[in-house]
């Protein structure tokens, strides 16, 4: 097993799902240390794999530079792995060191392939977090520009 | 030789009993230690947090405490004038990549995790449309105090 | 020209094949179908089967190409098996893989550990009861560890001869778990006992993970010295996963590492099964012992779960008694396919890995024992 059921289990997007499935992703899930000012995504390119945040701070930065920042646990980059445009659409950049856990978009779409009930239950956690991101992603605050 | 004959000639009950015992003793003393792991790993917090609460308290008694002193740390403050200078020829409000970059090329050191200091201490907050403003407010309250 | 043919001939397989090859080969084959066609342990049996295949082609003697030949292929690799290199480097692979967080948990459930340890000890005065000698009785008492790589790092050191019997004996029980444990399991619990639900184990923190692998290293090899090939290099491999720091090195000990051990060990086990050495009189007693030693340590399991039950204030399902046997994850899926037949809604895979990984700890210091004693 690449990462332990109970870190999975402490995680918001894997929080509902049982003990059987989280057996099935944790295999999928591997544990990667990040240095400050690492580069995790880039705008523009492919995306490959998605990240879920153990610890560290990490900003996010869009469109025309409109940036958040994330500091909690259980918080994920790099959803374009899995949602359209299947390309990131932000950078992704440590601020402070961290851990993070990593699945390669392959790997996710062969465990929809595989089980697909339990995809739908991740798809709709990542799709909720998609919806809040979303302006950042499109820069739909176009009117309200400064 | 064979049956208990056998057995008994190579002391067969013996290594038994004394193996299945030792194996018992290795697992149970193990099991034991393994619980009280995170026994002393609570304690060891403890004393940590306890210790640094002394430490604070004693640093209180030396220094009239101040608003800024409890919320900003000290290498967050000395960081803050050169930061502040940035932003004020980005002009407000300011894309936080763009201070990342600036930073860099101007040699400040660390510039990713003190500017995650300073979101940490609201010194950089964000303001609408994914941009950030410098905390007036914030640092007025500091001076004032 | 004609000589030259008809010696060519003679040293063919066809030649000097006799039923005992074939038997062998026919053996070959079925464990190859079990990996492929019943997916029963795959990664084991099919490099086994296919090394039984490759030591069974009937070859003329002192031609340097035997398993047992000095200067051949087969007796280069072989060296691992017998010098005790491979199992050392499986449980490296074995560390770095497993998760011991349910163990930390709730280390009581070690016990259940112990106590399927017991089927060792009683196949061990079976086999001396029955006329093998003590350091041969003491390596088929072994194969109810359900760990092979224990069972042939203390045959190689007490009965090298043994090696091949005893090495396919107990990878086709781990193999078999799906078959032999559920009945004894149902035999020994009642419906009511196997519905049983465990309470979901605490959290164990980062830390906890990094000291146990430190503290269970220096604790059972304090006790028991003998088991620091194997303890050593599986508690330092779980190191190299908990620290983080060294992701590399895990992930090499975890995947291509024991991946290519498990070829090697696999094929020259497979291939030490000659028919000369294996379709002995003695293979016979090494199996049925070996069913026997199996069956003892999942009943010694259970019933050991059962008599906790009278102590314990929170009840835990027996089921995972069963998984004490180190076979690992199998027997832990074993104690959740039965409980799950009961109950489909009740989930005993995690709470069975604890006696699962401790059953591993539990057999390596077996092995450590039984090594001590009969050097002495």
């Amino acid at each position: 097993m690449s990462t332990d059921i109970q870190t999975l289990k402490s995680l918001d997007l894997f929080a509902d799902l049982n003990f059987g499935e989280l057996e099935q992703i944790a295999p999928l899930m591997h544990l990667m240390k990040v240095t400050e000012g690492e580069v995790l995504t880039r705008k523009g390119e492919p995306a490959g794999t998605f990240f879920i945040i153990l610890s560290g701070n990490f900003m996010l930065s869009f469109k025309e530079e409109r940036t958040f920042t994330l500091h909690n646990k259980g918080n994920i980059i790099g959803l374009s792995t899995v949602v359209t445009p299947f390309r990131y659409t932000g950078t992704a950049v440590a601020l402070t060191d961290g851990l993070v856990l990593l699945m390669q978009g392959q790997d996710f779409l062969r465990l929809i392939q595989s089980n697909s009930a339990l995809g739908d239950k991740i798809m709709q956690k990542i799709n909720e977090i998609v919806s809040e991101r979303m302006p950042y992603m499109t820069g739909a605050w176009e009117e309200r520009r400064y | 030789m064979f049956g208990l004959e056998a057995i008994i000639a190579h002391d067969g009950l013996g290594i038994s009993v004394i193996g299945i015992s030792i194996v018992f003793v290795s697992l149970v003393l193990l099991s034991f230690a393994v619980s009280q792991i995170h026994k002393l790993i609570e304690l060891w917090d403890k004393k940590n947090t306890s210790y640094q609460r002394v430490k604070k308290s004693q640093q209180k008694d030396q220094k009239t405490p101040s608003v800024s002193d409890l919320a900003i740390p000290q290498d967050v403050q000395k960081a803050s004038r050169q930061f502040k200078l940035l932003i004020e020829w980005m002009g407000e409000p300011f894309p936080l990549p763009k201070l990342l970059d600036l930073s860099g090329k101007c040699g400040l050191s660390h510039p990713h995790s003190t500017i995650n200091e300073f979101i940490k201490c609201e010194l950089i907050i964000p303001a609408e449309n994914g941009y950030y403003v410098w905390n007036k407010q914030l640092e007025e309250k500091r001076s004032s105090t | 020209m004609e000589n030259l043919l008809i010696e060519f001939l003679s040293n063919t397989g066809f030649a000097l094949v006799d039923y005992r090859n074939i038997i062998m080969l026919l053996v070959g084959i079925i464990i190859i179908y079990l990996g492929v066609a019943k997916q029963y342990e795959p990664l084991l049996l099919v490099p086994i089967g296919f090394g039984m295949l490759i030591g069974n082609i009937p070859i003329i003697k002192d031609f340097g190409l035997g398993i047992y030949e000095s200067g051949s292929f087969l007796n280069y690799v072989y060296y691992g098996v017998t010098h005790d290199i491979y199992p050392p480097l499986i449980f490296l692979g074995i560390g770095a893989l497993t998760d011991f967080s349910t163990m930390l948990a709730r280390p009581v459930l070690m016990l259940l550990g112990a106590a399927a340890q017991i089927g060792i000890f009683t196949t061990f005065l079976g086999a001396l009861a029955i006329g093998f000698p003590p350091n041969e009785a003491a390596s088929i008492g072994i194969i109810g560890g359900a760990d092979g790589p224990t069972a042939i790092f203390l045959t190689a050191m007490l009965a090298p001869r043994l090696i091949g019997p005893i090495a396919v004996a107990a990878y086709s029980y781990m193999a078999l778990v799906p078959v032999i444990q559920p009945p004894i399991m149902r035999l020994l619990t009642t419906r009511k006992e196997r519905l049983i639900r465990m309470e979901e184990p605490r959290e164990v923190s980062k830390r906890e993970k990094i000291i146990f692998p430190i503290v269970g290293f220096l604790l059972c090899c304090f006790l028991a010295p003998a088991a620091l090939p194997l303890l050593g290099m599986l508690f330092f491999g779980n190191l190299l996963k908990e620290c983080v720091v060294v992701e590399r090195l895990a992930k090499t000990a975890r995947t291509s590492l024991i991946d290519i051990v498990t070829i090697l060990l696999g094929v020259t086990v497979g291939a030490s099964t000659q028919a000369d050495v294996f379709l002995t009189r003695q293979s016979i007693g090494i199996f049925a012992l070996g069913a026997f030693s199996f069956a003892i340590a999942t009943a010694s399991g259970v019933i050991f779960a059962k008599i906790m039950n009278l102590f314990l204030r929170k009840k835990i399902n027996p089921l995972i008694g069963a998984a004490g046997v180190s076979a690992v994850p199998n027997s832990a899926r074993v104690v959740q396919m039965v409980g799950q037949k009961e109950d489909p809604t009740n989930f005993l895979l995690m709470h069975a890995m604890a006696p699962n990984i401790s059953g591993v700890i539990g057999s390596a210091i077996a092995a450590a024992i039984l090594w001590s004693f009969m050097s002495l």
